[in-house]
């Protein structure tokens, strides 16, 4: 029984990371229907720009007190803001121009993107493991048998604390009024007043910058990266905002978790090697009985 | 005149949608645009709103030239849009869709105004205010669809088949509806299949066909008219 409290831990915390990347995939694809394959590489450029950051600030090992705050916050911040402006440009360069094409020819485009930044981070940063400095003390608090380390309070606690951020912003601003007027109907949303391109690009912004905020956090929890970081974590992602059901914000933070959870409880109770097979069996199970994922609405989009 | 339109082509691709279309709707008026399916009316609509671009030709609104705007810049102008098929937001309440209706607006207590003005001509919307838009009827929903784009207060209003699939008990409260709007200050530009009903509350009228203007005139004249009566008010009734 620890060992499932164990792995229900570990399985929140791996969670968290899939859980910021898929929010990424859910948004786009929810207003423009496109899976964005370049997502899981700007969830890497995320963990790069965070290393670089830290560089610059010249911390390589661990930081103590307010300082500690300081570092945090401005890493963080550095990577959503970077990460986001790579999501704009991708949209603005690459995705735009294709709005009305047939939807092969985005996708191919956003599998060619994920080509062209894996290998701009493989000429960045070489095809080996970079390693990332344990930039926070990391106390361990014993529950009877459980440990929890704090860098595992640190990621799920950021990820609610973010995907609660968008909720709020997404569900009580006006401009994310505008994003889900945009998502369920272009032209009646441009009817309103509402700029379409404007509102496009703001939804890229905002999840890259989760992607961004994910890629911090992936770093200080594995402690290192590399260029193809984004591949695996990328997909796994993308089945847990299917799994959730696409489009949907709260499914995917779900759907998220549940992958997480999935992955950590059959590493311990199966086999490491098996983890893939169950994580992409439960999708297919899901699409099968559930099509439109756990949370997805079966409201038609046009009446 | 508030709304001219001069020479208006547009074109989906290789097909030619307008063949150079010229009309007026003068401030207070109500002008109708009949014709069959396929002759360009919605195109109309969704050019002067910019939805589409046109080829060539002109748009002006107020005396100022539109058709190189982005259409929520034309919104701004003051031109609202119902839709051809509604178009509302089907995952948000009849509360949401009207707020966005008034996206372009920020006095709160103007947007306050406007919505009483709406759920009043519309009391039916008051009693669904807090339901999705896509779980409501057909005439609910085509009601959402007025109401919302009179939220931004147009000056002019641009209705695409209002009376689309509703029920004939549903059709006479719409027109009423409309000569309601008109009366309280709107000028309307109304598209309609139902030629004899859209006549009837029109000042002027327009026949398209494929693409060009074939009678215009008074509401009165086009509907005593043989030609115009032998093709769209099914035959000398």
């Amino acid at each position: 029984m620890d060992v499932f409290f164990q792995q229900l831990i570990n399985g929140l915390s791996l969670g968290g990371i899939y859980a910021l990347i898929a929010l990424g995939y859910t948004m786009v694809y929810g207003i423009i229907e496109l899976i964005n394959f370049a997502h899981g590489d700007v969830y890497t450029l995320g963990t790069f720009f965070s290393l670089a950051i830290l560089t610059l600030l010249g911390v390589d090992s661990v930081v103590h007190g307010p300082a500690l705050i300081g570092v945090l916050a401005v890493t963080i911040l550095g990577a959503m803001i970077l990460c986001g402006l790579t999501g704009v440009i991708i949209e603005r360069l690459a995705y735009r121009r294709l709005r009305n094409a047939p939807k092969l020819a985005p996708l191919i485009t956003a599998i060619g993107m994920s080509f062209i930044l894996e290998n701009l981070m493989l000429y960045w940063r070489g095809p080996s493991p970079v390693p990332f400095p344990q930039v926070i003390p990391n106390p361990q608090f014993a529950l009877g048998a459980v440990t929890i380390q704090a860098k595992q309070i640190i990621v799920v606690l950021l990820a609610v604390v973010l995907m609660v951020v968008l909720q709020t912003f997404v569900y009580n601003t006006r401009l994310g009024k505008a994003m889900r007027a945009t998502a369920q109907d272009k032209d009646a949303a441009q009817l309103m007043g509402i700029d379409i391109n404007t509102t496009i690009a703001l939804t890229f912004l905002i999840g890259s910058a989760l992607a961004g905020a994910a890629g911090f956090v992936s770093g200080m929890y594995y402690g290192s990266t590399w260029f193809f970081n984004g591949f695996g974590a990328g997909l796994k992602a993308f089945t847990a905002a299917v799994l959730g059901g696409i489009g949907n914000l709260a499914g995917a933070m779900l759907g998220g978790f549940l992958i997480g959870l999935i992955e950590a409880m059959t590493t311990q109770f199966i086999s490491d090697q098996w983890s893939n097979v169950v994580v992409f069996s439960v999708l297919v199970l899901v699409l099968i009985f559930r099509p439109s994922g756990l949370l997805g609405e079966s409201l038609p989009n046009k009446v | 005149m508030l709304l001219e339109i001069e020479n208006l082509v547009a074109r989906y691709g290789r097909i030619t949608a307008l063949n150079g279309i010229s009309l007026t709707v003068g401030e207070g008026e109500i002008v109708t645009l009949i014709g069959a399916n396929g002759a360009g009316k919605t195109t109309t609509l969704r050019a002067i709103s910019g939805l589409v671009r046109p080829a060539s030709g002109s748009i002006r609104f107020d005396g100022r030239e539109i058709d190189r705007l982005a259409p929520s810049e034309i919104v701004r102008a003051g031109i609202g849009h119902a839709p051809e098929g509604r178009h509302v937001f089907p995952r948000m309440t009849v509360r949401e869709n009207l707020e966005l209706g008034a996206y372009t607006r920020r006095v709160r207590s103007e947007i306050a105004d406007e919505t009483a003005r709406v759920l009043d001509i519309f009391p039916r919307l008051k009693e669904r205010y807090a339901q999705k838009a896509g779980t409501m009827s057909g005439g609910e929903q085509q009601m959402l669809a007025i109401g919302r784009a009179m939220m931004s207060r147009p000056r002019l209003l641009l209705l695409d088949e209002p009376s689309l699939g509703l029920s004939p008990k549903l059709v006479q409260t719409i027109f009423v509806v409309i000569r309601e709007i008109n009366a309280r200050g709107t000028t309307i530009l109304l598209i309609e299949q139902n030629a004899r009903q859209a006549l009837a509350v029109a000042s002027r009228g327009y026949v398209l066909e494929v693409g060009s203007i074939a009678h215009s005139g008074a509401a009165s004249s086009l509907a005593a008219s043989e030609a115009v009566r032998a093709a769209y008010l099914g035959g000398a009734a």
